[in-house]
């Protein structure tokens, strides 16, 4: 119930419980600029973007000053806008601004903010930056310390969110960067490559290590056959790019254009999602009826994977052996095109894939699983190089065998999803009443961290879903300190599970909503609803991997220990 | 790093519960141990605390107090505050640079006998400009004086 009100520019504008006038604003469709605020982030205040102008003539910042009733504020008097654009000078000052072949070109907030801003000129010289801390040493992030404005998202993101701190601010005053302890590399440290740092980034500085050069090269090589998947998430992070509504899903489409820019095969992911749920359920009655330690953990997300061995390295016995839905269709591709000169491609939406893909564990018979990761930022930017008209793009379908899929697989792109298809695969029964329950147990939402309790049979189950590895190490302690009990969690690195995954258009907590949407409106839309009816796992089990399905669907890391 | 050390470093940890909030306090207290913070002891303390190691590292680069490298034997401290730079402590300062080769990005001698470093104001203003050399205060330094300083400073060796 809005039952304050404040005036922006004169126009009144109702609030309730926003925490500063910069949300007000945003709620009430005033665009006020800024470069260090995350709705999802503590205030940090130091960017001065988002000066406004008070009653009394003074600038304060939007994203500090908590709105009151009947509270005036002005956002582009002379005062305001000539604070912006020496603000944007400022920082342009110490920017290497190679703004036409930075990765972020088009996407960056400095450069649209100096355009926006009429920044004319650069005032001050402009040759303050090193170009010498640049770090390509990680397989999924690039940071590049020339072009930081010291905002903080990436370390507030790092630390309050993932609970990481992979990187911080060093040193002080002109000198102050951002990086790591102890000048190591990304890949020295506790990072694992979730790319939520890049998500949040307004310029440059962090960005997703870009492959598209390698995925052309392989596209454009007659010799070579190239297989490509896609994840259940990528098929919602693509629409807002392309004009269309972003609660929109673009399966149809995505095929399409995947064949278009001269894929020769294309794979829904979604199969072995269905998969993985066929292995990870099945696994886990083995552990119950083993009376080995619970909970059993998810093993989908690489970046918690990497977590739990860094962090939590003791409980990596309890964590599924399950290969990851990627992994698993690199090995039936492997398998399906046994002798043919094929490479691995899998469209993902996801940063920490792109380490996934190179860890030693993902080879069989001599071969790698995965050959290259591209994000779904990637695709779409190569879908524009293509120049394809994509919102007007005819559907297809997904290659046989190996393209049937339920709406089990879909919803493992969201928080939740992958459990929700655990409990319909664990109640077999894919009645719309049975499945109207799953959906109200307490499994779907956004939430950081949701428990319930789910019967199955004479067996009640205690469950819990974290996204977010802040989430993920909160619900570690309940569990480790006797508070709470459960028999199975599921963790996504980022918060609301792939939708929002550091290879995704980054988005806000809306937009994510609308992805959020899609996914369920995706599987509304599918006939099959619990992996068990995929008619596609037949061939999987009794044909392509004939008595292998163990050794090739399964990936034992180091940690997972000897037991399995 | 021997088991002793960490007995101390641990003493230290326990005294202020290892409290993050006191981590600047635990910082200076095993800095007087080893008169710079080696980055094993850092990483240590960074666990002790629940702090990440990029955060720790960003505190002991934030302060000039802390040093993340060995000092020497003789910590010479020169005065660049307003009162010394009025009385030439710059002079002092080049003088001091001159004779032992160091210059402000490498701050300690190769042997390990002196280590240069820059404050801001030793509250001696009267006595400007001022060196310290450890805990001794040197007044009315010259040029030439600072050339004669090093040279004692190297027969004690």
């Amino acid at each position: 119930m809005a039952d304050k009100k404040m005036f922006i520019d004169g126009v009144e504008c109702p609030f309730t419980n926003e925490r500063n006038v910069l949300e007000v604003a945003k709620n009430n469709g005033i665009d006020i600029p800024s470069l260090c605020y995350c709705e999802n982030l503590s205030i940090y205040g130091g960017c001065r973007m988002c000066i406004v102008e008070n009653e009394r003539g003074g600038l304060d910042a939007a994203c500090s000053m908590k709105p009151r009733d009947g509270m005036q504020i002005f956002t582009y008097t002379e005062k305001v806008l000539k604070s912006r654009r020496t603000t944007l000078q400022l920082l342009l000052s110490s920017h290497r601004a190679d703004c036409v072949t930075c990765d972020m070109s088009g996407k960056c907030k400095l450069q649209e903010y100096a355009h926006r801003y009429n920044v004319d000129s650069t005032r001050f010289p402009t040759n303050t930056y090193n170009t010498e801390r640049v770090d390509v040493s990680s397989p999924c992030i690039t940071r590049d310390p020339s072009k930081c404005i010291l905002c903080g998202l990436c370390v507030r993101m790092c630390d309050e969110v993932q609970n990481i701190g992979a990187i911080d601010f060093t040193q002080r005053g002109k000198k102050a960067y951002v990086a790591p302890g102890f000048g190591k590399m990304l890949s020295e440290t506790n990072c694992v490559g979730c790319g939520q740092c890049a998500a949040v980034c307004p310029t440059g500085a962090i960005t997703v290590v870009n492959q598209i050069e390698k995925f052309w090269s392989m596209l454009h090589d007659k010799n070579k056959k190239v297989v490509v998947q896609y994840a259940p998430s990528v098929r919602v992070g693509m629409a807002e790019e392309f004009g269309m509504p972003a609660d929109t899903a673009v399966t149809g489409k995505l095929v399409t254009a995947l064949k278009m820019l001269g894929a020769d095969v294309v794979y829904d992911t979604n199969l072995t999602a269905d998969l993985t749920i066929m292995e990870e359920s099945a696994e886990f009655f083995e552990k119950v009826k083993n009376g080995d330690k619970l909970p059993m953990f998810t093993s989908c997300c690489p970046g918690w994977i990497q977590h739990v061995e860094h962090k939590h390295p003791h409980l990596m016995p309890q964590v599924s052996t399950a290969g990851s839905p990627m992994e698993m269709f690199g090995a039936l591709i492997r398998q399906q095109f046994k002798d043919e000169d094929v490479y691995s491609v899998a469209i993902m939406p996801c940063s920490a894939k792109k380490f996934e893909a190179q860890r030693p564990e993902l080879e069989k018979d001599g071969k790698r699983l995965i050959d290259l990761v591209i994000t779904t930022q990637e695709l779409n930017r190569m879908i524009k190089e293509a120049g394809l008209n994509f919102a007007a793009l005819p559907e297809s379908e997904p290659d046989s065998p190996l393209g049937k899929y339920t709406g089990a697989g879909v919803i493992f792109g969201v928080t939740g999803g992958v459990t929700e298809a655990v409990i319909r695969r664990v109640l077999d029964d894919a009645s719309p009443g049975t499945l109207q329950t799953i959906a109200e147990c307490g499994v779907r939402g956004l939430e950081g961290i949701k428990a319930f309790e789910v019967s199955a049979g004479d067996l009640k189950l205690r469950i819990a879903v974290a996204n977010g590895l802040g989430n993920a190490d909160k619900l570690i302690a309940k569990v480790e300190s006797g508070e709470e009990y459960f028999d199975f969690i599921e963790v996504m690195a980022c918060p609301n599970g792939c939708i929002g995954g550091g290879g995704q258009p980054p988005a806000s907590n809306a937009r994510k909503r609308e992805r959020f949407n899609a996914i369920f409106k995706e599987d509304d839309r599918l006939e099959l609803k619990i992996p068990q009816q995929n008619p596609d796992l037949q061939y999987v089990y009794d044909e392509l991997m004939k008595g292998r399905a163990h050794e090739l669907l399964h990936i034992h890391y180091p940690l997972h220990g000897d037991h399995h | 790093m021997e088991q002793k050390d960490y007995q101390q470093i641990d003493e230290i940890l326990d005294k202020y519960d290892r409290d993050k909030a006191r981590i600047i306090t635990i910082m200076q207290e095993v800095q007087n141990i080893y008169r710079y913070l080696p980055q094993d002891v850092l990483s240590y303390i960074a666990k002790a605390v629940d702090m990440s190691e990029s955060k720790l590292y960003g505190v002991a680069t934030f302060y000039s107090n802390f040093a993340l490298t060995g000092k020497g034997k003789y910590v010479l401290k020169v005065c660049r505050g307003t009162a010394c730079h009025v009385r030439k402590s710059g002079n002092v300062l080049r003088a001091l640079y001159e004779a032992t080769g160091l210059n402000e990005e490498k701050t300690t001698t190769d042997d390990g006998l002196i280590s240069i470093e820059i404050v801001s104001c030793l509250g001696a203003c009267a006595l400007s400009p001022v060196v310290m050399v450890n805990d001794t205060v040197h007044a009315a330094m010259t040029a030439d004086k600072a050339k004669d300083l090093v040279d004692e400073l190297r027969a004690e060796g």
